[in-house]
């Protein structure tokens, strides 16, 4: 499983610098940045610094600047792991390499594995731009617990992979990525409290979030940056995104190797 | 000119073939920017609202929706020709951006031949609603009955100017798509489509007067919540003008040196 990984994981290396040079991950960085942009005109030039009271209350904290740069940064992220392990199959397919990915004996995992490796790379990266940004126009990052922040992010890309393979069928069976994952992204962004505190929405709307690993990952790892909270404290959202996560494996799971039959089937039947 | 506007309606009538062969299309024509202007009204939740909000130094709390929906139907107009423009880049990996450029084609005519086909088909379902939101929101002050169809106009005109200039930009590269992130969501922060520019830091609004869409949404919310006369818009029309002229003349100028530039290099088909 392990070669198949590493194999995969310096082929598409290779690729992302020789074929498609950084278009992608220019794209995640700057859409960060613009989230940060616009928490930062908002909160200081047109509301002057002026909260409304609820919002500490709602997040226990009146850092809006942290809590909105902290969402654009992790919503960057979930949307770049979501792309990069969702659009893995249907590009090889439209590359015309899926062929030969499905005629090796290699394994599924490892193949999954690989891409997940490389596109972690990617992913540290951006984030890391978006937070140094975020740095520079009011992020307060000194009461971070960082142990606990690097844990929770690891296991919110486990997470997002899990939902990644789900949506990846999806694109396979729709023969789409355009419009299903800017639709799903566009839901995210709106239900799963990345500008703004979920309880702010209408209470029909709050339980979409709640089907969204975003929502609980976002919420611990804001606790553990901004209020600097352990690893203990957060974990009901951890068990939360833990479940979250194996639902969408087991759906995922089963979805890739439904469509990978109906695409060998339909295309090299 | 009855060859001109055959050429325009027959490229029209490919970019409809070409993208409505799927229901999925109506996601990107409604489902998105809904969400995404709902998404945008939730952002301003976390701040003090109510009359003595500091956003009231630059628009009235009640006057909230109605700006967001104006600067929404401005952005969606400017967006799709981005997107469209952003597809120019399928002609490449299809191989038909050869065939146009080697027949005897009017470059104008395909150019914003594909703005205007992209433009109606993208925002007649936004449009719409936009047009039964006004009737929910508070605090329209229309000019007069004519504001709202020349605010149409002034819409229409823009953005097709802007979808043109940016087909030509996108000509010159075959990974292109960068181009789309630095021209999309820069218009959708820095074009006051969900914060008044008056608001902005120096820097800020240097980078705001580079769109067009801040002129027109300027113009489109003094005819639509300001009730201002046709004599006080004439400033900010001209300046309007003025911008929409520059772009013109970069498209001619540019189309000319990336057509002279694929020839030489002889990238057209290249992707």
């Amino acid at each position: 499983m392990f070669h198949v990984a590493k194999a995969t994981f310096i082929r598409n290396t290779r690729v992302m610098i020789r074929a498609y040079p950084w278009s992608f991950v220019i794209g995640h960085i700057f859409s960060g940045v613009y989230t940060v942009l616009f928490a930062f005109f908002a909160y200081h030039y047109v509301f002057a610094g002026q909260l409304d009271e609820n919002f500490a209350h709602f997040t226990d904290s009146s850092d809006y600047l942290s809590y909105a740069i902290l969402g654009g940064a992790f919503y960057a992220f979930a949307v770049s792991t979501l792309m990069n392990v969702s659009r893995s199959l249907i590009t090889e397919l439209r590359e015309g390499t899926l062929e030969a990915v499905l005629l090796t004996p290699s394994l599924r995992r490892g193949y999954f594995l690989g891409n997940v490796a490389q596109q972690l790379m990617r992913t540290l990266f951006e984030f890391s731009v978006i937070v140094f940004v975020g740095a520079l126009f009011g992020l307060t990052l000194s009461h971070t617990n960082v142990w606990s922040a690097v844990l929770v992010w690891i296991l919110s890309t486990g997470a997002f992979f899990c939902q990644a393979l789900v949506l990846g069928s999806l694109m396979l069976w729709f023969r789409d990525t355009y419009i299903t994952q800017n639709t799903l992204f566009a839901v995210m962004a709106f239900v799963s409290g990345v500008t703004f505190p979920i309880p702010y929405l209408p209470e029909w709307l709050q339980p979409l979030g709640l089907i969204m690993p975003l929502a609980p990952a976002l919420d611990a790892f804001r606790q553990c940056v901004i209020q600097g909270a352990p690893l203990h404290a957060v974990s009901p959202q951890l068990f939360h995104m833990a479940a979250l996560s194996l639902v969408y494996l087991v759906i995922g799971v089963w979805g890739i190797r439904k469509m990978e039959k109906r695409v060998m089937e339909s295309i090299f039947g | 000119m009855k060859q001109l506007g055959s050429l325009l309606l027959a490229e029209i009538i490919k970019e409809h073939r070409h993208s409505f062969h799927s229901k999925m299309i109506y996601f990107s024509l409604l489902v998105w920017p809904v969400i995404n202007f709902v998404t945008a009204y939730y952002s301003f939740a976390p701040f003090r609202m109510g009359a003595d909000s500091p956003l009231a130094r630059f628009i009235s709390y009640e006057q909230l929706p109605l700006f967001l929906l104006t600067g929404y139907l401005g952005y969606i107009f400017y967006w799709c020709l981005v997107q469209s423009s952003w597809q120019m880049s399928f002609e490449r990996q299809a191989g038909t951006m050869e065939m146009i450029f080697i027949s005897p084609v009017n470059r104008f005519a395909f150019l914003y031949g594909r703005s205007l086909s992209s433009l109606i088909e993208g925002v007649w379902l936004f449009f719409c609603f936009a047009l039964l939101a006004l009737f929910f929101v508070d605090g329209i002050q229309l000019s007069g009955w004519w504001a709202p169809p020349l605010a149409f106009l002034i819409l229409l005109v823009s953005a097709i100017v802007w979808g043109g200039f940016l087909c030509v930009l996108f000509l010159f590269s075959r990974d292109a798509s960068f181009l789309y992130t630095v021209l999309d969501e820069p218009m959708l922060i820095f074009s006051g489509v969900r914060l008044p520019p008056m608001a902005f830091p120096v820097w800020a609004k240097v980078i705001s007067f580079c769109f067009p869409l801040t002129y027109a949404l300027q113009l489109i919310r003094e005819l639509l919540m300001e009730g201002a006369s046709l004599q006080a818009m004439l400033p900010s029309m001209g300046l309007l003008a003025a911008v929409l002229l520059v772009l013109v003349t970069a498209t001619v100028v540019l189309l000319r040196q990336a057509e002279k530039h694929m020839k030489k290099t002889g990238n057209m088909v290249m992707y």
